[in-house]
């Protein structure tokens, strides 16, 4: 760590002061040479490798496994910084859950022009057909996964709010797992959260909105199938919870009623944790071409006969445009100001904030709203004038797809790169489960860009992942 | 029992049973692959692959995409070649993608070791299958089966993934036997009096790990009819039909316990034509081609049961 310099951003590990648990574990760090940390982090991820926690890329003949590239440095939040993610977390998805039950009723907040019904009612992931639908508990996020960063005051801002189908979390378990088995000493006598409790959590949650308030229901986490890349974590999520993982060609609707096939006949089945988007769903009610879902499926749940998390409908809440919004409507409902800020944004369907955009192309990172994995992402200050030129046309083209952000200089945190601890970009993403009411999962997933300056740290562009101790 | 109310989704059943079948093939087929090149020691002409061929049926996909049968072409057939369904490494690469489908039913130290096998398969050379290195690469293979096999005897939840699971392997297990034994009775010298005259018996002994097994049953007695009685009709032995038969019972009634007797009873037909064939198989009159006969038609009653369990539990 003598080397190792964070510049100008904010380091985890070193920029908190009055952390004693923080200065320990860099003493320990320290103690540990570099060729003695490097074989530790072999070791770690070949039983990454052999434990198959892997997401997959398919070849025509092969099935590549690939891990999320594990970085052994934690990545370690305080006591205090941990209470303000976790009430800042509720916060927003009491917030989005009453502003969904809203859009999908009565509309209060777009009669009283908190926010345009165009963008709302318009958006690509809007679903009319769950106009009047009640859900239990009016929950529709169940899942939540909220990315934040952290500037150069060291100050938590929302990047995305992720309430379809946040995946991730099974590293988060996984990681504590690899770094206790790899690095015992390194937490030895520190205090950290415990991550365990996840997915009984989670079987908790969904047992608390299944219909009609019944005490034993039948949960099922429904995938597309051990092709798809996130399908270990399905595994994971499904053996954590003790339930069966199913395909849609496992499950059937007669009579508006949700059914398995099992070795002893039809099976109902209660609530569906999904990990399948809305569109593919039910091939009578969304894609019909979709060989992933359900006939049927969205009439039986419209009927309350069987749960679904997260609620049809959700796309719209985490939408990049909505996202702006979002201050607003925390206030709007909860008559509170956000506990964590959003990043400030410019909406380039509206003339302001496309004027802003233009004017300011190089110095903004612009985004499409309906991208996820940091697609069509441009970082104007590191974009080419060719690129610049092509972003300018697309905005212009289409301003509404767009919003633009100030450049962030995202935290830092020592990474083990070759044979040296150099800092990389994080961000964190913690998970809340929401049944009756919302616990957030200490810690989360700290991503970390694993090229040098690099800020996107998703792991289809190359990110990794890192432990997160919470402090308590 | 604890909370029985959720039945196995039918899918998963097939997983399982397809994951403990191609297991157990895999086992098998190293064994068979061994013994065929141990016997040539001794032969100046060397070792008929031919022969194995025929005991899988293979011969004709086989030619289709080589002229001779050397050792080589056809250990690299059943070994490394993935363009044959029943070679080790596909049949490993389908235990693993049936063990994927079921990964949440299986322990984590299965899957690992699963994927720990698969990795060294997929890494093998050609170099490690020939004749003078088999020995070595097949214990090797064997090796790794059982240590899954006891991976799961110590790690998997009894319950209805289990059942199947091992369903699955006995069945496949009946098979191999019946087939070890059949190359062993059309290769072999029979001496007069029935008295074995190779040290190739107790090869094939070896090969299924039953020497010194069939040793303490028959002290200082080698005996083709009673090498014969052992693999057929020693239920103590845990490769006998009848051992592997009694298990297949064991299993069937546990899923007649769950599912009732009217759902089961195409099953439960297989099941007892498989134990009227044993009840009333070879005995110490055996003539090669009376086994011959008598172990094909093993072969098919074992195809009945499986597919009766296909149509009665996989959906």
């Amino acid at each position: 760590m003598s080397d190792y310099d964070s510049g100008d951003c904010f380091c985890e590990m070193q920029s908190q002061h009055n952390q004693p648990h923080l200065s320990k574990i860099t003493k320990r760090l320290d103690g540990l040479d570099i060729s003695a940390l490097r074989r530790r982090a072999r070791d770690a991820e070949r039983e990454l490798f052999n434990l198959g926690v892997t997401f997959t890329v398919y070849t025509d003949r092969d099935a590549i496994d690939r891990i999320l590239p594990f970085d052994v440095i934690p990545r370690v939040l305080s006591k205090q910084d941990w209470a303000t993610i976790e009430s800042g977390v509720k916060q927003r998805v009491a917030a989005l859950n009453l502003f969904l039950h809203d859009i999908y009723h009565d509309g209060h907040i777009l009669k009283d022009g908190i926010i345009p019904a165009q963008l709302v009612k318009g958006n690509k992931n809007y679903r009319p057909e769950m106009q009047g639908v009640d859900v239990p508990q009016g929950t529709y996020v169940h899942i939540c996964g909220t990315d934040l960063v952290r500037n150069e005051n060291g100050t938590f801002l929302v990047l995305e709010d992720n309430g379809r189908c946040p995946s991730g979390v099974s590293y988060v378990l996984e990681n504590r797992h690899l770094m206790m088995r790899a690095f015992p000493d390194l937490a030895d006598g520190i205090p950290i959260a415990d991550v365990d409790a996840y997915g009984s959590r989670l079987a908790r949650a969904m047992s608390e909105v299944a219909p009609q308030n019944m005490s034993d229901p039948t949960i099922v986490l429904l995938s597309p199938g051990i092709y798809n890349s996130a399908y270990f974590e399905h595994v994971f999520l499904a053996r954590e919870m003790g339930v069966q993982l199913v395909e849609g060609r496992d499950l059937l609707v007669e009579d508006d009623t949700v059914f398995m096939r099992t070795t002893s006949g039809k099976q109902r089945v209660d609530v569906i944790y999904r990990r399948i988007d809305d569109a593919y769903l039910d091939p009578e009610s969304f894609h019909r071409d979709s060989a992933l879902g359900v006939p049927g499926l969205f009439a039986a749940y419209c009927k309350g006969n069987v749960n679904l998390a997260n609620a049809v409908g959700t796309g719209v809440a985490d939408d990049k445009a909505v996202y702006a919004y979002v201050p607003r409507i925390i206030r709007y409902y909860l008559d509170q100001d956000p506990i964590l800020p959003n990043v400030p944004t410019n909406i380039c369907g509206e003339e302001a904030g496309l004027k802003k955009t233009l004017d300011n192309l190089d110095k903004l990172v612009s985004k499409p709203v309906g991208e996820a994995g940091g697609y069509g992402v441009v970082v104007g200050p590191r974009a080419s004038k060719r690129e610049l030129a092509k972003l300018r046309s697309l905005v212009t083209a289409d301003p509404g797809n767009y919003i633009s952000q100030p450049m962030i200089g995202l935290s830092v945190s020592p990474t083990l790169i070759g044979r040296a601890i150099e800092p990389r970009h994080v961000d964190l993403r913690p998970f809340a489960l929401t049944g009756e009411d919302t616990w957030v999962l200490p810690g989360g997933l700290t991503r970390v860009a694993m090229k040098h300056g690099s800020l996107i740290v998703n792991s289809s562009q190359g990110g990794g992942s890192k432990d997160t101790w919470v402090l308590v | 029992m604890s909370r029985t109310s959720t039945s196995l989704v039918a899918r998963f059943a097939a997983n399982t049973f397809w994951l403990g079948r191609y297991l157990e093939r895999t086992e098998n087929l190293a064994r068979i692959l061994h013994i065929n090149e141990t016997y040539a020691r001794d032969k100046p002409e060397g070792p008929d692959w031919q022969r194995i061929l025929d005991l899988y049926s293979d011969s004709e996909r086989f030619h289709e995409n080589h002229e001779d049968t050397s050792a080589q072409s056809v250990l690299q057939f059943y070994i490394l070649d993935r363009n044959n369904p029943s070679s080790i490494v596909s049949s490993v690469i389908s235990a693993r993608e049936n063990a994927r489908s079921i990964r949440h039913l299986i322990s984590t130290e299965m899957w690992t070791h699963l994927n720990i096998f698969y990795s060294q398969l997929l890494k093998m050379k050609a170099r490690e299958i020939q004749p003078a290195k088999l020995a070595n690469t097949a214990s090797d293979i064997v090796l790794s089966c059982q240590t899954f096999e006891g991976i799961a005897e110590g790690t998997f939840l009894r319950g209805e993934p289990a059942c199947f699971y091992h369903l699955g392997k006995y069945i496949e297990r009946a098979d191999q036997t019946t087939r070890i034994l059949d190359i062993g009775y059309g290769l072999l010298p029979l001496g007069k009096g029935d008295a074995v005259t190779s040290v190739q018996w107790n090869v094939l002994l070896r090969s299924v790990s039953g020497y010194h097994a069939y040793r303490s049953r028959y002290p200082g007695r080698s005996r083709v009819v009673d090498i014969e009685s052992f693999l057929l009709y020693d239920n103590e032995f845990p490769r006998a039909l009848t051992h592997c038969v009694d298990r297949i019972t064991e299993r069937i009634r546990d899923m007649e316990r769950r599912h009732g007797t009217k759902r089961h009873s195409e099953v439960e037909g297989t099941r007892r034509e498989l134990e009227f064939a044993l009840e009333t198989g070879p005995g110490r009159d055996i003539t090669p081609e009376m086994l011959h006969a008598f172990l094909d038609r093993f072969q098919v009653l074992l195809a009945n049961v499986s597919d009766a369990v296909r149509k009665t539990y996989f959906g």
